[in-house]
């Protein structure tokens, strides 16, 4: 198994330690729910060094990646990123990604690290011969995320260009920690405020470290794999595995605001009909209204008969709630509509909601 | 290291049982409510019911998984901690005392013997860690 440079941080701050996608990760350091409130109310700070990053750059590089997505390029800017997904010809997806532009022809994507090897497959599989270089830089790049309503704050303290202007949400700006280079990114998936920090694996125990210290008086706490995700439950984004799959395209996951580049791009046919004229499944969000906690895999039924199955589930921290995401046949069921959600058998009864469950704090 | 009582019984599905009669008090193991993380929910069985010794007879509800507990010994379900309805994080806080779910009067006193005793179980939780 894989370890992030941080391993002993975590083990020396008590971190109860999992398997994830050919990693050891901290699942938790206290508890999900102390780890997931302190988010939510203060702030916390992640390791998620195991994601995976590339480098596409070349004057080629804009043109490749328009065609493996199906968000219009031309939103983004020099220091903007911008959240989008690679499709397959059937308008399944390959996986969700984040890009930053640096430079016109500089692009930084962050993927998911149980799809890296796959994504970088797939887009050398569709580069063109000469005019974009993709690098894999996984191995040297370093991810800390802080996140939380305080964020802004304890970066401040360690970096001083977080206080600058440029630093908006979904932009991005580097910066330098002890002659090493940190880019920091107003991004982040927990549903609050917060920013991304990209830096060499060297400098990620001083910059961790440094970033606890900061945030003591600020409340700051280590959150694990399970808080970070509870938190993106709540804030409805979906995750790779579960909303978005192969066999499910983005507009089916509620992704159709990612759909609206007109540059031909694979899978633009299957999405822009999916969108004008409606997906055969979407993704509905679930509150119950019986005890009990939905967990991914279980199915759901409207009277009696079943529908769907539930991608995500859990219980919700913040709402003290089992709240899940369901895939289901469109047009079955609308926001206020009641659910049954097959829990080992037994249906318990459930409410469509609006997604997300907890909107954006920022 | 886990809180193991030396005067309870021990399954090797987590579950304790503590005799006070012809009752066994039984509950799920410190170890058991560590490796779960936050309990958020309990589903208790009915009182009156019958139940075999290894039979599903609960359901524990972390925040990130879900876990049968199955009853240690043949018998009738006396009495549940219905507490626990609204403050399951009792099993947390409290395994061995206020977070006790289910009482069951039991029939046959030699399945106690089959059950594993503090030091048995100590050493089963070990082996287990090992396997990891």
């Amino acid at each position: 198994m894989k370890h992030t440079a941080l391993h002993s941080e975590h083990i020396r701050l008590g971190a109860k330690m999992v398997e994830f996608s050919g990693w050891e990760m901290p699942v938790l350091y206290s508890s999900i729910i102390e780890e997931h409130n302190a988010t939510r109310e203060r702030a916390g700070i992640f390791d998620i060094c195991h994601m995976g990053e590339f480098i596409v750059k070349g004057p080629n590089a804009a043109s490749l990646l328009s065609g493996l997505i199906p968000t219009d390029i031309n939103r983004l800017e020099p220091s903007k990123a911008m959240y989008s997904c690679l499709v397959n010809e059937r308008g399944g997806t390959v996986d969700d990604l984040f890009i930053y532009m640096r430079d016109v022809d500089d692009f930084f994507l962050v993927v998911n690290a149980s799809r890296k090897d796959t994504d970088l497959a797939w887009m050398r599989g569709h580069a063109p011969s000469s005019g974009v270089e993709i690098v894999d830089v996984s191995d040297e790049t370093a991810k800390i995320d802080v996140q939380g309503p305080m964020s802004p704050d304890i970066m401040k303290a360690v970096f001083p260009d977080a206080g600058s202007e440029g630093l908006r949400r979904f932009y991005s700006l580097e910066t330098t920690l002890d002659g090493e280079t940190v880019m920091l990114s107003m991004t982040g998936y927990t549903g609050e405020r917060g920013y991304e920090l990209y830096m060499p694996v060297s400098a990620s125990v001083s910059v961790w470290n440094r970033l606890l210290d900061a945030g003591k008086p600020f409340g700051l706490v280590p959150v694990g794999l399970g808080a970070r995700d509870t938190l993106r439950l709540e804030a409805g984004y979906s995750l790779y595995g579960h909303e978005l799959t192969e066999e499910i395209s983005p507009v089916e996951a509620g992704l159709g605001w990612l759909v609206n580049s007109k540059d031909s791009h694979i899978g633009r046919d299957v999405l822009t009909s999916q969108k004008e004229r409606g997906a055969p499944r979407e993704i509905v969000c679930l509150r119950m209204r019986d005890r009990g906690v939905p967990r991914d895999g279980y199915p759901v039924a409207r009277d009696g008969e079943e529908i769907g199955v539930i991608t995500s589930g859990g219980f919700s921290p913040t709402f003290k709630v089992g709240i899940a995401l369901a895939l289901v046949k469109r047009g079955s069921v609308g926001v206020g509509e009641r659910l049954s959600v097959m829990m080992r058998g037994r249906p318990r009864d459930a409410e469509i909601v609006p997604r997300p469950l907890y909107a954006y704090n920022g | 290291m886990s809180d193991i009582p030396k005067d309870l019984k021990y399954t090797e599905e987590h579950e304790w049982v503590r005799m006070e009669g012809s009752v066994g008090v039984c509950g799920i193991t410190d170890y058991a409510q560590e490796m779960l993380t936050d309990i958020v929910y309990v589903e208790l069985p009915e009182v009156d019911i019958e139940i075999g010794q290894g039979e599903q007879v609960a359901v524990v509800e972390s925040v990130k998984a879900v876990s049968d507990v199955y009853a240690p010994l043949t018998g009738t379900i006396v009495e549940i901690n219905e507490e626990l309805e609204d403050s399951p994080e009792m099993v947390n806080d409290d395994p061995y005392g206020e977070g006790w779910i289910f009482k069951i009067e039991i029939e046959n006193d030699d399945e106690l013997e089959e059950l594993m005793d503090a030091e048995e179980y100590a050493a089963f939780i070990e082996s287990m860690e090992e396997e990891e």
